[in-house]
């Protein structure tokens, strides 16, 4: 059972509303998910690039939250649980995908050099440098990936490597292969 | 290369100004409520539709059922009809029915949606259930349901009528947690496998 070390108030509210979902209060549950819908939600949106697949990825990721719960510890926050359940979630999806559509490989490289054509040719309307969210949703999704999880959350590259199995190697291409065609974006 | 690192400084600013909550759809979590299967404390995780559900088996937790619906509304009649004495008795000019609002003050509607909410879960997982059940125990839930309801939409009245009365408020929560207790106690009803 989760028995974190709290400081104030607010620490501890949400430690009893983790532990009293880990005993099966779905009120409780309901409240850690109004807390972090919304954390979840911005991040399965940059994931994913597509408002129906957040949708459907943030719900799996709750759903998945509650069958694990019981396992937390608070060894991590509560969002990077979380968010290591919508990388988790969104690669088994992709690897899911990949099999159906008969793919041979699944290496991430090979996702990236494959799919940048598809994510490139989009046009990117960025005319006003506004629009980041939309040029972050155009890049192909193994790069897209790197740069949310790095870029825009935050996450170490030991914590992505940890997350998603990319050699740090990988992880530093996606990431610069990112950061060039957002410029590259930006620039046009 | 001065405009390359321009541009790259406003990329990094850009990513540092987004919104780091983006709020998902309305619905949604009450497709995720409905995924929620139920488990036990110390317990692993419980999948629906993990068998079949005889009322048969469990006579006692389905007497709890009836029991709860009735002592449910049974509290409320006797407490509303305590207030309809204490209006009947009133000057007249407070004694004048009003309309019975539409909505309950914010405090209460706000209370009614977290109950509503508790209440959709177990519903759902009942409703799920229900090809598996008996008739005869579909038939003894949805009467209790029934009853509960019918005690819930009293104290509503009632409550929306007369805002400040703490008893008809305390009767209006437990009505609830009456209800969302009979679906959870039927939900308890499914046999382990």
């Amino acid at each position: 059972m989760f028995d974190a070390t709290v400081g104030g108030p607010a620490d501890r509210a949400e430690v009893s509303r983790i532990a009293r979902a880990q005993r099966g209060d779905v009120d409780a549950f309901a409240e850690l998910y109004a807390a972090y819908a919304g954390r979840v939600h911005a991040l399965c949106l940059r994931l994913t690039g597509n408002g129906a697949a957040a949708r459907e990825l943030t719900q799996d990721v709750f759903v998945k939250a509650w069958e694990a719960l019981p396992a937390f510890r608070g060894e991590a926050s509560v969002t990077t649980w979380l968010h290591r359940i919508a990388v988790n979630s969104l690669l088994m999806q992709r690897r899911a995908d990949a099999r159906r559509s008969m793919r041979v490989s699944l290496a991430d490289d090979d996702e990236a050099a494959g799919m940048a054509g598809e994510g490139t040719s989009a046009p990117v309307d960025v005319a006003t440098a506004i629009d980041l969210e939309r040029a972050v949703a155009a890049l192909p999704p193994g790069v897209r990936r790197a740069f949310v999880l790095h870029d825009v959350e935050g996450y170490s590259h030991e914590e992505i490597a940890d997350m998603t199995g990319l050699a740090p190697g990988t992880l530093r291409a996606q990431l610069h292969r990112a950061r060039q065609l957002l410029t590259k974006a930006m620039s046009q | 290369m001065t405009d390359q690192r321009t541009i790259e400084q406003r990329l990094a600013d850009l990513v540092a100004a987004l919104p780091r909550d983006v709020a998902p759809p309305d619905d949604l979590w009450v497709e995720v409520a409905r995924r929620l299967a139920p488990r036990r404390a110390g317990a692993p995780p419980v999948r629906e539709h993990s068998g079949r559900w005889r009322l048969g088996r469990f006579p006692a937790a389905a007497a709890v059922i009836v029991a709860v619906a009735i002592g449910s509304s049974a509290v409320t009649v006797m407490v509303m009809r305590q207030q309809q004495g204490r209006t009947a008795a009133a000057p007249p000019a407070q004694a004048v029915s009003l309309p019975v609002a539409s909505t309950l003050p914010a405090r209460f509607a706000s209370l009614e949606r977290d109950f509503a909410r508790s209440v959709t879960y177990h519903q759902r997982v009942l409703d799920q259930r229900r090809d598996s059940l008996a008739p005869s125990t579909v038939a003894t839930v949805e009467r209790s349901l029934r009853v509960a309801d019918s005690a819930i939409a009293e104290a509503r009245a009632a409550l929306a009528r007369d805002p400040g009365n703490r008893t008809i408020a305390a009767i209006f929560a437990s009505n609830y947690e009456r209800k969302i207790d009979l679906l959870r106690r039927a939900s308890e009803l499914a046999p382990r496998t």
